[in-house]
């Protein structure tokens, strides 16, 4: 979608990728400053239960993505509409960015971003790591944009679409491994 | 048209299961570390990664 063939002409791609990127970065970073706000809520609960209950949701989180366990995702059912990016190119591709990097204004389809938003509010870090964790949810949403301009591959879509189970599978059991060794 | 075909190396080193296997290794070998910046920010990269299909 944010490399349609059809607008590509008066401004060029890398200045596009750069502002979504951009607009990633700042979403990911406003939506880990409201959770590390509301993530003062979980401190008097004992530290040994939190860990416990990061380690049980992120373990939810991959039993979900290898079809082990069948749970909703509270998700926003919207789509970000594409007049934002048919106006005016720089400015909708930073709001595009923006909206996706905030992860709550359209559809979140892995359970990995849910494990992550929960886990940063349970074990209350400090500002700098929940800042960089959401800076860095948004710079793993911008990397996929990357390598599809990279790529410069015009089935990269359809290639995707083929590891995409995979992609979320592999990440969320990534995840758990990685905190299930954090906590311990 | 010729010059838009990715080449073989172009289309290996952006295969979209690359970046999950180096995510995961830095998010595990940090975690292994104590590196806990480093841990939240790596499984925040797998986080947003997961979503590729979105864009």
């Amino acid at each position: 979608m944010l490399f349609s063939p059809g607008w590509r002409a008066p401004i060029r791609q890398g200045e596009v990728l750069a502002v979504f990127t951009l607009g990633l970065l700042l979403g990911g970073i406003l939506s880990a400053t409201v959770i590390w706000l509301l993530s003062g809520l979980a401190e008097p609960l004992p530290s040994s239960a939190r860990a416990l209950a990061i380690v049980a949701v992120a373990a939810l989180g991959a039993a979900r993505e290898f079809g082990l366990l069948s749970i909703p995702l509270p998700q926003n059912a919207r789509q970000i509409p594409q007049e934002v990016l048919q106006t005016r190119l720089r400015r909708g591709s930073l709001q595009f960015g923006f909206e996706l990097g905030t992860g709550v204004r359209t559809y979140v389809s892995a359970s990995t971003p849910y494990v992550l938003a929960l886990g940063l509010l349970l074990s209350h870090q400090g500002p700098f790591a929940t800042a960089a964790a959401g800076s860095a949810f948004g710079a793993g949403r911008a990397l996929s944009a990357a390598l599809t301009w990279w790529s410069r591959d015009p089935d990269r879509d359809a290639r995707i679409a083929v590891r995409m189970p995979w992609i979320k599978r592999l990440t969320a059991l990534a995840v758990f491994l990685a905190l299930a060794l954090w906590a311990i | 048209m010729p010059a838009l075909t990715a080449g073989r190396l172009r289309r290996g080193l952006t295969e979209p299961l690359l970046p999950v296997a180096a995510l995961s290794l830095l998010a595990v070998a940090a975690a292994a570390l104590s590196a806990t910046v480093l841990c939240w920010a790596s499984v925040g990269a797998l986080a947003g990664f997961a979503l590729s299909g979105s864009v």
